[in-house]
């Protein structure tokens, strides 16, 4: 360190975190995609008090949101193994568990983690549409799937956006956890590259960029698409 | 006899709503349903339209013949196909404009094609006095603006019968007016309505015929003349004495 910075490092491994955006982006929209209508059909259980599933959402809710990502993450990387490896054994599939690539593992923890997260924002948002407007779709002849697509969940939509946005954000660093399960993501390469020479603090500030950059243009999208979406309500507002 | 139903019942938990009432509307009838909060009329109304799940009752919807608690998915959209609904907090699109609001139903619920339905759509709107309206979103027309395209949206669907539930009670005084005479106007048409309303010049003025009801019943009914000049039963007269003016006049 007392050389200062080495920045043919910085510039080197900015590239090399860099290489890992594409990991990170597959857990995100993978999990994004399993938890988006999990999370929307779960939070209908939750405003509509089915029983049974209103109140495992209930429960679920509480336990992802009680317990921080990386002890998720263990738990799923150590348990899921010894689950396949028994169900391999008895059902005699010759492989091995440890082959199983670590991503399986992230599209697990991260999909689970973000429907939870998801559930709660739809139901916020839900609860923002009047329930008198689905009546009114029902008095015109729609059918439940119809009112729904048409008018229920493009105003739910616009709602729960800017929570979207947060949880995506949220989803992309939390992947950076990813490196507990040697996951080959951003911080995992940028740290490997950091161990040949130590140059731990260039590092760090690659990683800090590259995922400073990432969330900034995920943002900006958002915003663009929100603004898109809202322009019924652009006028009162 | 377009429209009749026989002993219609509904609870929410131990609370009796509607006791066994019967209703029955003919072709052109307008039919207004006073009766204090809490009567139960708004609840008949929301059976009527399977909004709420009666607990027994019956109905003849023209040609189809229903039971209002058992009626399969098939039955209740083929009744809706014939039924309107105006509520009383307007329920519209907030995401669509006017137009869209019109059309909705006809494009989506009843398959017609585009162009014929915004060429009806648009009748509809200048019917209610919102040619310049169109395009507008729920949230920037005022509160009777929204309650006329809710009523533009009930008539563009040609129904049998509009059901019209406290049309003008969450608006400002000022604005009951305009949605009253797009009312009367479709009256005077030959559109069989059936109105939940505290409006007694409406009931007055444009009904052939007016219930009363408390606690679930009807009490009674009768020509509006019958019921304002000549009430016999003693609920309606104390009701009546209650809602109208000390110095009111009734003039036929």
């Amino acid at each position: 360190m007392s050389e200062g910075l080495n920045y043919q490092f910085l510039v080197d491994t900015f590239f090399v975190a860099l290489s890992g955006v594409p990991i990170a982006l597959i857990i995100t929209i993978v999990s994004l995609l399993i938890a988006l209508p999990l999370g929307f059909l779960l939070a209908l259980t939750r405003i509509n008090r089915i029983p049974v599933l209103n109140r495992f959402a209930q429960i679920y809710v509480s336990f992802v949101r009680g317990t921080p990502v990386i002890i998720q993450i263990f738990i799923i990387y150590s348990s899921v193994p010894l689950l396949l490896a028994s169900i391999f054994e008895k059902y005699n599939i010759n492989m091995n568990v440890y082959d199983v690539n670590p991503i399986w593992y992230a599209f697990i923890v991260f999909s689970l983690n973000t429907t939870a997260i998801l559930i709660e924002v739809f139901r916020s948002a839900l609860s923002t549409v009047s329930k008198g407007q689905l009546e009114a779709a029902y008095s015109v002849g729609l059918t439940n799937v119809q009112a729904f697509r048409r008018i229920i969940i493009p105003q739910t939509l616009v709602v729960a956006l800017p929570n979207i946005c947060t949880a995506t954000v949220n989803l992309i660093k939390a992947t950076s956890l990813g490196y507990a399960m040697s996951l080959q993501e951003i911080t995992l390469r940028a740290k490997v590259a950091a161990n040949v020479g130590y140059n731990y603090v260039e590092a760090y500030i690659d990683i800090f960029l590259v995922y400073l950059i990432l969330c900034s243009l995920v943002e900006y999208l958002f915003k663009l698409y929100e603004k898109r979406l809202r322009r019924y309500k652009a006028v009162n507002v | 006899m377009m429209l009749e139903i026989t002993n219609i019942h509904k609870s929410f938990g131990n609370n009796e709503i509607l006791k066994g009432v019967d209703l029955q509307i003919d072709k052109g009838d307008v039919v207004v349903i006073l009766g204090p909060s809490g009567s139960g009329k708004t609840t008949l109304l929301r059976c009527i339209n399977f909004l709420e799940k009666a607990d027994q009752g019956h109905a003849i919807f023209g040609d189809i013949d229903v039971n209002l608690k058992t009626a399969s998915k098939k039955q209740i959209h083929e009744i809706r196909q014939k039924v309107a609904f105006v509520f009383q907090n307007y329920n519209l699109f907030n995401n669509k404009t006017a137009l869209e609001n019109v059309t909705e139903g006809l494009i989506i619920g009843r398959k017609v094609a585009k162009d014929e339905a915004i060429e009806i759509g648009k009748k509809a709107l200048d019917k209610v006095g919102l040619a310049e309206k169109y395009h507008a979103y729920p949230s920037e027309l005022s509160g009777g603006q929204q309650q006329r395209v809710g009523i533009a949206r009930a008539v563009a669907l040609n129904p049998d019968i509009i059901l019209f539930d406290e049309p003008t009670s969450a608006l400002d005084p000022e604005l009951v007016g305009e949605v009253l005479t797009v009312m009367k106007n479709i009256a005077n048409e030959g559109t069989t309505m059936l109105v939940v309303t505290h409006e007694m010049s409406f009931a007055k003025d444009v009904a052939n015929r007016v219930i009363f009801m408390d606690a679930g019943v009807v009490v009674e009914e009768g020509t509006p003349k019958d019921i304002f000049v000549n009430p016999k039963e003693e609920r309606t007269k104390k009701f009546l004495k209650r809602v109208l003016p000390e110095d009111y006049i009734f003039y036929i």
